[in-house]
């Protein structure tokens, strides 16, 4: 997280040619003085967001500053701005991405100038710059690009500890996954499909059901026009699932309960339709000695040895081409609330990334 | 022949000493003499009627004996077999009628009475530290109401295991059996608060696993000691139930995992039956799981046995000797 101090520096509304007023701190062996950034000032809608030009972030001791080539778009980033999660005002949002470490603070050791880097859980990703913990630095190998690191860090990291963690899933077991063709439940699909599992996805849509079965769910509910309950049940012949990997929260929790063999695990990952109501722990006894956690990737991430394995692991996954993180579209950091109105309109698949150099967009878009 | 017969739902007087005729095996059963039967508290809540069952019924759901007769279509047992059993109603009685895929062959090594005795409180210890979390070598379990029955059979189970076993107990006389039954740290909760002990003796870090059958009073706290991503297995409400609660609890407390197991899903089939029962049986034979036998009970004073039982006098198993 930024500290407060820089997001309280003295910043003004990007205006071309009106820089007059600006307070700039010169930060010895930084290129630059000062960067474009996206500053909430007021929560709101996506308009509260706004291109400014702020001072360069200072790296505290243990933390770097890297310039950021990519921002990834996430639904956090919306609660914040919107005001269900709470940060300080002003702050800048965005909690992942990659770049290059362009400074380093006085005892930061774990990366070094130069080094390609992605990281998640740091506030104030969506800028050209952003100073944060250097623990929170993972290295990006060679073989896979910013746009696949960025786009990969929460989801991926999340799709990793579901299948490996939160239950360790084996080959022959079947999993239910909510909201399969979404950030993480896409992920979670291939991931699964690669164990051995076999893989009920539900969608919202038919165009939806395709992008799940292409990344390798065996069977597709799309919840919309069938009762994914029932259909759990046909599918596995009134057996149900070993385990239910749950972003969606209070519209599936009790079906969930109904759709588990004896003693499966559900995962409470996210709550994208609104929270689970308080749960009477009698239930889990009475459908079948059930399991649940829910479960949050800050915890499977806490250790810098955990964090440095299972990224790696990650993004192994991906330079092997196992795991294919899709990337929907590219923004211009200017167009930050676009891409917002993008993500909460649910009328894309993949992932969404901000692009705080336009050139990059241009490069990135020429290679796919 | 005798039986314990519940007519109306009561106190221990409901419970009434009556002549029967002996069961007759209808399909798929097997009659069994029987020689020991295991008092519960289960027992005390079908006496309350808790639990609805169809009046008038014979006690008990636990107890050993000899196979005298099959139908036809049993092939599993057969006359003479020494067998075992749970959760089957009518054991307070010197016959039961019961179904032949539910009864579980007693070893040599093994006596009437601790088979009896063995079935529903070891099983449940047994599915707690090996299925519900199977426990680890130097990973560390709190038991609480570790003198109890299933506590005292669950500390032996977690120390064997090689865990490091943090108990609660309620009196020093408690924690000197939770200690003989292998309890590293023993926690008297009525003098010191858990939470801040177990903390302590795990140096901030929690335990991997709360084993907790004491639920409203203890649940909250619990989940407070469990480490990030830690197992809270909630199998019992001794204090009273655990009130629904907020799934977002779980997360804020370290992703953690919570389940409420109950025995007749981990012996579902036939084949889990006789495992679970086989590994139990081989623990007492071996002598690695000792239980404590330490009231009989002839069958007619079985209101008796209930009122020490729920008097909370006894610590260790109740029989009842037909």
């Amino acid at each position: 997280m930024l500290p407060a101090s820089i997001l309280q520096t003295n910043t003004e509304v990007f205006r071309p040619g009106k820089n007059a007023g600006l307070r700039i701190t010169r930060i010895r062996g930084l290129p630059r003085e000062n960067m474009k950034a996206i500053r909430v000032q007021h929560t709101g809608g996506p308009e509260v967001m706004e291109l400014v030009d702020v001072p360069l972030p200072q790296p505290k001791a243990t933390e770097a500053l890297v310039q950021v080539s990519v921002a990834g778009v996430n639904s956090i980033d919306a609660q914040f701005r919107d005001g269900r999660l709470r940060t300080p005002l002003p702050f800048i949002p965005g909690q992942e991405g990659a770049g290059v470490v362009t400074a380093l603070g006085s005892r930061a050791k774990m990366v070094k100038v130069g080094d390609r880097v992605a990281w998640s859980g740091t506030l104030g990703s969506y800028a050209e710059y952003v100073a944060g913990p250097e623990e929170h630095l993972v290295p990006v190998p060679a073989s896979i690009t910013d746009d696949q690191a960025a786009a990969a860090m929460m989801h991926g990291l999340t799709a990793h500890y579901l299948v490996n963690d939160a239950h360790k899933l084996k080959a022959g077991e079947t999993a239910l996954v909510h909201a399969a063709a979404g950030g993480v439940g896409l992920l979670v699909v291939q991931l699964a499909h690669a164990i051995g599992a076999r893989v009920i996805g539900t969608v919202s849509s038919e165009e939806k059901g395709k992008v799940a079965r292409e990344a390798g769910a065996d069977e597709v509910i799309v919840f919309t026009h069938q009762d994914f309950e029932a259909e759990v049940k046909r599918l596995t012949g009134g057996k149900g699932v070993e385990v239910v990997y749950d972003g969606v929260g209070q519209a599936t929790f009790e079906k969930n309960l109904n759709v588990m063999r004896l003693r499966g695990m559900l995962v409470l990952y996210g709550m994208s339709s609104g929270p689970v109501p308080p749960v009477d722990p009698a239930k889990l006894s009475e459908k079948g000695s059930l399991y649940m956690a829910r479960t949050t990737l800050a915890h499977f991430t806490a250790t810098r040895e955990e964090l440095i394995a299972r990224t790696s692991a990650l993004f192994r996954l991906i330079a092997e081409g196992r795991l294919n993180v899709r990337i929907a579209k590219q923004y211009p950091l200017a167009e930050a609330a676009e891409a917002h109105r993008d993500l909460e309109a649910r009328k894309t698949t993949g992932k969404l990334l901000l692009i705080p150099s336009p050139n990059q967009i241009r490069r990135s878009l020429g290679k796919s | 022949m005798k039986a314990i017969q519940v007519k109306q739902p009561g106190g221990p007087e409901a419970m009434e000493l009556v002549e029967l005729p002996v069961p007759q095996p209808k399909a798929r059963e097997a009659v069994v003499r029987l020689t020991a039967s295991g008092v519960n508290f289960i027992d005390v809540y079908n006496r309350e009627g808790r639990y609805k069952v169809p009046l008038p019924f014979v006690l008990g759901q636990e107890g050993a004996g000899t196979v005298t007769a099959v139908a036809a279509d049993v092939k599993s047992v057969k006359p003479g077999d020494r067998v075992a059993w749970t959760s089957v109603l009518g054991s307070y009685a010197e016959y039961a009628a019961l179904p032949a895929d539910r009864l579980v062959p007693i070893p040599a090594g093994v006596t009437d009475q601790q088979a009896a005795a063995a079935m529903l409180q070891a099983m449940t210890a047994h599915y707690l530290a090996h299925d519900s979390y199977p426990l680890k070598r130097d990973q560390t379990a709190l038991v609480h109401a570790a003198a109890g029955g299933v506590g005292l059979l669950l500390t032996q189970m977690a120390h064997n295991i090689g865990a490091r076993v943090i108990a609660t107990v309620s009196t020093e006389e408690k924690a000197k059996l939770a200690r003989e039954a292998g309890a590293d740290e023993v926690i008297l909760y009525t003098q010191a608060d858990f939470e801040v002990e177990t903390k302590r003796l795990t140096s901030g870090k929690g335990v991997d696993v709360v084993y907790d059958s004491v639920g409203k009073t203890t649940f909250e706290k619990g989940l407070n000691i469990l480490r990030p991503r830690g197992m809270m297995v909630l199998y019992g409400g001794s204090s009273g139930a655990v009130p629904a609660f907020d799934p977002i609890t779980l997360t804020q407390k370290g992703s953690l995992f919570l389940t409420r197991p109950s025995l007749g899903h981990y012996i579902a089939t036939q084949e889990e039956l006789t495992a679970r029962s086989g590994a139990v049986f081989g623990m007492m034979a071996a002598g690695t799981l000792k239980l404590r036998i330490e009231h009989l009970y002839p069958l007619a004073e079985a209101q008796r046995a209930h009122r020490e039982l729920e008097g909370r006098k006894t610590t260790g198993k109740l029989l009842l000797i037909p």
